[in-house]
């Protein structure tokens, strides 16, 4: 940069010196915020996706009984089958017909029983591979089987209105999964108090001009007009041991995929509707992709 | 091959198809009638075989709970006695239904021979129920037929009384009185008077001294 201690006719040059000295601190300065910046913007990702982690388990940990239920029926059919099987075939005569049925339902009931762990297996993957092109609707249909047990043996009616016809959205999986669990979860929790009728959560998936739209509305106790907000204040909790993390982080996810997420009175002031967008973002590649889906199913 | 004896019916109720097929399957291999039902409600609903049963009732199912129709069981005048299996099993809960006279309670997956001997326990249990509420209907259509006096002579009698005393007591002749406790063992079928003794107890009536 200046050389310094120049003979004096330079010494005139002196203010200018000094104004890029000042510039170039200034400078400095700027860049090290900038990187202090970035580096606080990646701890701050890095915390959140933990903060998620740790959400997604709480709330699979309390699906637990849900899902052991939902692997002891398959591995109880599985062993049943099996002990039918070995008298059907040990008998004087055989029936290897009955029997061949049995066997078939047997592998029928492990796949039943090893799709419920790769679900799981799915939704507690710690490292959230990034963001790729999904249909929302396969998002929502995963996460439907996950909670389909839990929402029958709460009595609950479960309808789906799901738009064939959405772009895909740009998102990390796990996470637009994990809010879509956090909602029916809630919605669950507030159909399920002492003799509460109707029970009824409906899906609905579509879209605006620039978002994809994921509604879900209950039939539940509802939420107050003061705490419409509240809600998603961290550690604001209506249950009994829950974290009050669920929507917090949710809205943290949704706002980081440049969507929004809301609750509204549900029809007629009662219930509760959930409501989040995601930007759509669909490149001719991805448009091929869906019609190629749409071919398939 | 076939160890059961005489007719008898399991029903299985289970939400889940592949538990109440593999349920049903293995029953049948062993030789046991079975009945299978998607919900209580079906259950309900169904007219059965008047024949010793046993229930095999899932815990969790979609309208009513295990427990909910047992005690609804109870109060429909349903006495079969009830095996439940659960795909996971929580403490109160069977403690509940062992309590409201459950068989057994067993968690999914179960061993074989612990359903099969709960399930056989059940159906001997309901065998056994139905000898005695037979009986005592049979009983109780006895008693309905006797005159109010003959009521009375059959109270004494079974307290103990000897003719004479009953005569006092109640101001009739001796040959009265007899003539009254012949008529009270006949029409209610007993041959002598420890039977008769044993009857009055199970009717519940009070020994009158």
């Amino acid at each position: 940069m200046n050389d310094v201690g120049e003979s004096d006719p330079k010494l005139n040059d002196l203010p200018d010196r000094e104004s890029e000295m000042v510039q170039g601190a200034a400078d400095l300065r700027a860049l090290c915020r900038q990187l202090s910046g970035v580096r606080a913007e990646e701890e701050l990702h890095k915390t959140q996706a933990e903060l998620a982690h740790v959400t997604r388990v709480t709330t699979v940990g309390e699906l637990t009984a849900s899902i052991a239920h939902e692997l002891n029926q398959p591995l109880g059919a599985i062993v049943t089958n099996g002990y039918a099987c070995l008298r059907l075939l040990s008998r004087e005569n055989p029936d290897i017909e009955e029997a061949r049925q049995a066997v078939e339902c047997m592998i029928a009931d492990s796949l039943r029983a090893s799709e419920v762990i790769k679900r799981i297996r799915r939704l507690l993957k710690k490292s959230t591979a990034g963001k790729s092109s999904h249909n929302i609707n396969n998002i929502v249909h995963e996460v439907l089987g996950l909670t389909a047990g839990e929402l029958r043996r709460n009595g609950i009616n479960v309808s789906t209105r799901l738009s064939n016809s959405l772009p895909y959205v740009l998102v990390d999986r796990v996470q637009i999964q994990q809010v879509v669990l956090n909602l029916i979860l809630n919605s669950k929790e507030a159909m399920t108090g002492a003799r509460w009728q109707p029970r009824e959560l409906t899906i609905e998936t579509g879209r605006t001009e620039t978002d994809i739209t994921v509604r879900i509305t209950d039939t539940g106790v509802g939420i107050s007009p003061e705490d419409r907000e509240r809600v998603f204040e961290p550690f604001f909790t209506s249950k009994e041991g829950g974290l009050g993390l669920g929507l917090s982080i949710s809205r943290t996810i949704i706002n980081a995929h440049g969507g929004k997420l809301w609750i509204e009175p549900g029809p007629d002031e009662r219930g509760t509707i959930a409501q989040f967008t995601l930007p759509v973002s669909e490149s001719r590649n991805e448009r091929r992709n869906r019609s190629s889906d749409r071919h398939r199913s | 091959m076939n160890a059961e004896t005489g007719v008898q019916i399991v029903i299985v109720v289970d939400d889940d198809v592949s538990m109440r097929n593999a349920i049903s399957r293995l029953l049948n291999a062993v030789g046991l009638n079975v009945r299978t039902f998607a919900s209580a409600s079906e259950f309900l609903q169904s007219k059965l075989p008047e024949v010793p049963g046993c229930v095999v009732l899932d815990v969790k199912l979609p309208d009513l709970s295990g427990i909910e129709l047992q005690r609804e069981m109870v109060e429909r005048g349903i006495h079969i006695p009830i095996v439940f299996i659960t795909g996971h099993g929580d403490i109160p809960t069977s403690v509940q239904a062992m309590k409201a006279g459950a068989v057994e309670f067993l968690t999914k997956p179960f061993r074989e021979e612990d359903l099969l001997d709960a399930v056989r326990s059940g159906i001997e249990r309901d065998r056994h129920g139905r000898k005695e509420r037979a009986e005592l209907a049979e009983l109780r259509r006895g008693l309905s037929q006797l005159t109010q006096r003959e009521r009375e002579v059959m109270s004494l009698v079974v307290a103990g009384l000897l003719n004479k005393q009953i005569a006092l007591r109640l101001g009739a002749s001796e040959k009265t009185i007899k003539i009254h406790r012949s008529h009270v063992m006949q029409k209610m079928g007993a041959s002598s008077l420890a039977e008769l003794v044993r009857m009055s107890q199970k009717l519940g009536i009070d020994r009158q001294s």
